[in-house]
């Protein structure tokens, strides 16, 4: 129990990343919702990891331009974001496009792109020894160093998708459940989509920058999927996605601590526990 | 097009991207007519549906809509059931509300007149005993009511249904005729897709007839003959 009162202590040394993993876990959960329900997991598992990418790219682009000198401070995080905000969204945006085209296999695409981001993430950052030391740690899920710019960013972005998602839930769920009706109802569809891709977008590529894509991915689709098969109604699927995200994020931050893990690996190990209990659970009581 | 028409298709062509399913559509619906929508399998019925409600782009021609005191009519559209997610758990309730949404802001909340005017359409549907339900554990003619009741919220001027009885029991099936007949009774505009002739020949006054990519229109008597129903007969086998 020391441990718990020195993390939940205010001037715990790692107390942003605490804050930080909380926000990834109440808000992600919540964008999660979405792509569950739109039947887009794969489009979850593949976000993170081609931010990721975006976040390589930019922060190796001095070294592919010849600019041996690196990066540093305000820079390197500005390129960080740049570089993480506009592959995710380029490449929900060129999905989606493609797919409403109704042309080609969309699972393929999902996983050609997902396994060749992961690849040229690592042979970016191979070519860049500064930049690699502190984002391959992130990479691999390990929430250390947190600034209190970052925290900020973290807390105004989740806040503003969270808001956004409340207060319009009604359409976007009209548009995600019955397109068609929506467009009876002379609802702008193609808005609403754009709306749902961007904070999608933006909730993963923040998440990205400050716990990495191995939690970005966890907390964006476990919770929902664990939440599902129990949930009486929308209402409760999302607030209880949400709640079981921060508990965890919580939780796995607290065993990484005491029993000295990655976070990230805790975390999503955690969920993953979670996971395979709600499993048998639904299944003993006859959900399956 | 009449003084009477509410909608009228002039040499309508209709299809996806290039591809032209059905073209030279020429019909009209005049107010409190019921019109059935025929064809075989792919005969382009529901491309048809889809294109005169502005899902999908019509290729060609016109469609004309009657304004009633310069307001655009209102289309309350009754899809196939099997087309809605059972993923999402909204209740029949969640699901009928639905059709308030084209009168209520987006982001704020529904005006109790409007819930009122959603328990009124479920209760004219006869479903408040099950509304309450999760919407996609309901059987197949509790799910075709409540989306009838969603459609009746819009307040339309036209009630566009697709195979509404299909894959329903007989019980359910002759329920919602009832329904369907009622509600043209009390003057509802009405156009249907339906595969069960006899449906078909007990409510419509008139046919749309979709085949080999053209479209026949007339009185049921005229264009359900018995020639013509062994060819749609054959041609959905």
């Amino acid at each position: 129990m020391e441990s718990l009162r020195e993390i939940l202590d205010p001037d715990f040394l790692l107390r942003n990343s605490v804050y930080v993993s909380l926000i990834a876990g109440f808000a992600c959960p919540l964008v999660g919702v979405f792509l569950v329900l739109r039947r887009m997991v794969f489009l979850g598992v593949a976000l993170p990891q081609i931010s990721s990418a975006g976040v390589a790219l930019a922060l190796s682009m001095h070294v592919w331009s010849g600019h041996f000198g690196n990066v540093h401070g305000d820079n390197e995080r500005l390129a960080a974001v740049a570089g993480s905000v506009i592959f995710t969204l380029a490449t929900i945006f060129g999905l989606a496009f493609l797919e409403r085209r109704g042309r080609g296999f969309v699972e393929g695409r999902i996983g050609t792109l997902y396994v060749v981001s992961l690849a040229g993430s690592l042979l970016l950052l191979s070519q860049c020894p500064q930049a690699e030391s502190g984002w391959m740690d992130l990479f691999k899920g390990q929430i250390i160093a947190v600034s209190n710019s970052d925290l900020q960013l973290t807390a105004v972005v989740m806040a503003l998708v969270v808001g956004v998602l409340v207060f319009f839930r009604r359409e976007f769920l009209l548009v995600s459940f019955d397109r068609e009706m929506a467009v009876t109802l002379k609802k702008n569809v193609m808005l609403w989509d754009v709306g749902i891709y961007l904070l999608i977008g933006l909730t993963i590529s923040i998440a990205v920058l400050t716990v990495g894509p191995l939690i970005t991915f966890a907390f964006l689709l476990l919770p929902p999927l664990i939440v599902h098969p129990f949930a009486r109604n929308m209402t409760q699927f999302a607030v209880a996605s949400s709640v079981l995200g921060g508990v965890a994020a919580f939780a796995g931050f607290w065993i990484a601590y005491v029993k000295d893990y990655p976070v990230g690996p805790t975390d999503v190990v955690l969920l993953g526990a979670l996971y395979l209990v709600a499993f048998v659970v639904k299944k003993v009581m006859g959900k399956g | 097009m009449s003084a009477n028409a509410l909608l009228s298709l002039d040499r309508l062509e209709a299809g996806y991207g290039r591809s032209v399913v059905v073209s030279d559509v020429s019909f009209e619906l005049t107010k409190g007519s019921f019109t059935g929508l025929l064809g075989s399998n792919g005969a382009g019925k529901s491309t048809l549906l889809k294109t005169l409600l502005g899902i999908i782009p019509s290729l060609g021609g016109k469609i004309i809509w009657g304004a009633e005191g310069g307001k655009a009519p209102v289309a309350g559209y009754v899809p196939q059931r099997d087309s809605l997610d059972p993923i999402y758990l909204f209740s029949g309730r969640e699901v009928a509300e639905m059709g308030v949404c084209a009168r209520v802001a987006a982001g704020s909340r529904v005006p109790q007149k409007e819930k009122e005017r959603v328990n009124e359409c479920l209760k004219e549907v006869d479903a408040l005993g099950f509304c309450e339900q999760r919407f996609s554990h309901l059987s197949g003619g509790q799910k075709q009511r409540i989306l009838i009741a969603r459609a009746l919220a819009t307040n339309p001027d036209l009630l566009v249904l697709d195979e509404p009885t299909a894959g329903v029991d007989a019980a359910a099936s002759r329920a919602i005729v009832e329904l369907l007949r009622k509600l043209h009774q009390g003057g509802m505009t009405i156009l249907m897709v339906n595969h069960d002739l006899p449906v078909v020949r007990e409510l419509a006054q008139q046919v749309v007839w979709l085949a080999n990519g053209k479209a026949s229109f007339g009185p049921v008597n005229e264009l359900l003959n018995a020639e013509r129903m062994m060819g749609l007969l054959a041609g959905s086998h």
